[in-house]
């Protein structure tokens, strides 16, 4: 199902190779950093990202993170989107 | 490849771009087609140019369009599906390369994800199509020299996407390996007038949302507590010039505020943004600022401007947006900077 936290895994892993198109990042530890050192999010890649994670989850991380903080890392991210469709889902 | 390519078709993005508002989003009768835009098309199709839509809408939106224009639409391709695919099925429905095809777009966002998933595709804003009708790709006879130049700076940015869809590595890597060259320096009097037009045309890459009229800015160039540091970009496909600028302000002693830093979406990927923040980080700090403040409007629409900030280690108290829109983030100066690559140079005040 959607909110599983293996599948928003997954998805998240997927999403960021394709908007980086960089299919080797589907493997970085989920701690990884994602500004700056080895993925090298920026405003573009990580922008697409967001509105892809919009498309898939409906969440829209943007309007709900001021500081973008969830975006430090995959795991981040995805505790965030996980936590997001838990509480939407009634 | 050339980048240089003659354009059969021109795939054209609905809400905002053909039609002056929001399909969907309009309670009565749908928004009027843009005027410029409607008669671009209409010439187009005079010189024998197909024409196609991409948009997140449903099929009735491609039929009203086709009311209000008056045009034909080779291809129409309606949904909620990427763009970049949408293009490839006209590209295939039409039997065409892609590099006979432009798409015209006011999304930034569906413009950078198209340029980096269909590289040979030239990808234009609404404003570039007013014009392109004289470019040498819509021409193939008689052009101006101006035109040939614009013309020109669009086949340097395919060749680049071409470039940057091939290569595997980081952007860092790519930045390095097509030569970007970046220069932060101060504001001349001849930067002005471009300063101007970029306060008027960046939204995305904007944090304070005004704009400065050329007399505001002249007046901060003789201020000594203000402070306006142009960047310009150029790599081994061009030279874009002056692409962005922030404005630093001395107004206490322990900090310094950034009441405007912008940048045009030519420069998005580009790591341009990046290295002007470093550098006002930087900049503050041998200032002996202790705090770096940036006032940044919050919107859906500049969530770049956003992510820069935060990639450069500024950050707002959580709900602390103001009643004019605005959070303010900042950073300590203390310990470690952003880096600024090699590729950056600073020069002085002469």
């Amino acid at each position: 199902m959607m909110g599983d936290p293996a599948t928003v895994d997954a998805e998240l892993r997927r999403l960021l190779a394709e908007v980086t198109g960089r299919p080797e990042l589907r493997g970085i530890p989920a701690d990884t950093a994602l500004f700056g050192g080895g993925v090298g999010l920026d405003s573009l890649s990580g922008t697409l990202l967001l509105r892809q994670v919009q498309r898939r989850f409906g969440v829209d991380v943007a309007a709900e993170d001021l500081n973008l903080d969830s975006l430090e890392s995959l795991g981040t991210l995805a505790a965030f989107v996980v936590e997001r469709l838990s509480s939407g889902s009634k | 490849m050339t980048g240089e390519a003659v354009i059969k078709c021109v795939v054209w993005d609905i809400d905002n771009t053909l039609l002056n508002g929001v399909y969907l989003e309009s309670a009565g009768e749908p928004p009027p087609a843009d005027p410029v835009l409607a008669d671009v098309l209409r010439g187009l199709s005079n010189r024998g140019i197909l024409q196609a839509l991409a948009s997140r809408n449903p099929p009735e939106a491609a039929q009203y369009v086709r009311a209000v224009t008056g045009a034909e639409f080779a291809a129409v391709e309606c949904g909620w599906g990427g763009k970049a695919e949408a293009i490839a099925r006209i590209a295939a429905d039409l039997d065409m390369p892609l590099d006979a095809i432009a798409f015209v777009d006011d999304d930034m966002l569906e413009r950078a994800q198209v340029a980096a998933e269909l590289p040979d595709v030239l990808v234009l804003t609404p404003e570039d199509a007013a014009e392109a009708v004289d470019w040498p790709q819509f021409s193939p006879g008689v052009i101006t020299a101006e035109a040939r130049k614009r013309g020109q700076l669009y086949a340097e940015r395919r060749r680049r996407q071409a470039a940057a869809s091939m290569f595997g590595g980081s952007r860092d890597e790519f930045l390095r390996q097509v030569g970007t060259r970046i220069t932060i320096r101060p504001a001349q009097a001849a930067d002005l007038p471009r300063l101007h037009e970029l306060s008027v045309r960046t939204h995305q890459l904007n944090s304070a949302g005004d704009l400065l009229s050329e007399a505001e800015l002249t007046a901060m160039l003789g201020t000594p507590e203000r402070e306006v540091a142009t960047l310009r970009l150029a790599d081994n496909f061009g030279d874009d010039g002056l692409v962005g600028a922030a404005i630093l302000a001395r107004d206490g002693a322990a900090s310094i505020t950034v009441p405007l830093i912008m940048m045009s979406c030519r420069a998005l990927g580009r790591g341009a943004l990046d290295a002007l923040l470093a550098w006002t980080c930087r900049a503050a700090a041998q200032e002996g600022a202790t705090e770096l403040a940036v006032p940044c409007l919050v919107t859906d629409r500049n969530v770049p401007m956003r992510l820069a900030l935060a990639a450069a280690g500024l950050r707002a108290e959580p709900g602390s947006v103001a009643a004019d829109g605005r959070a303010i983030f900042t950073r300590s100066l203390a310990g470690d900077m952003p880096d600024l690559p090699d590729w950056v140079s600073v020069e002085a005040a002469q």
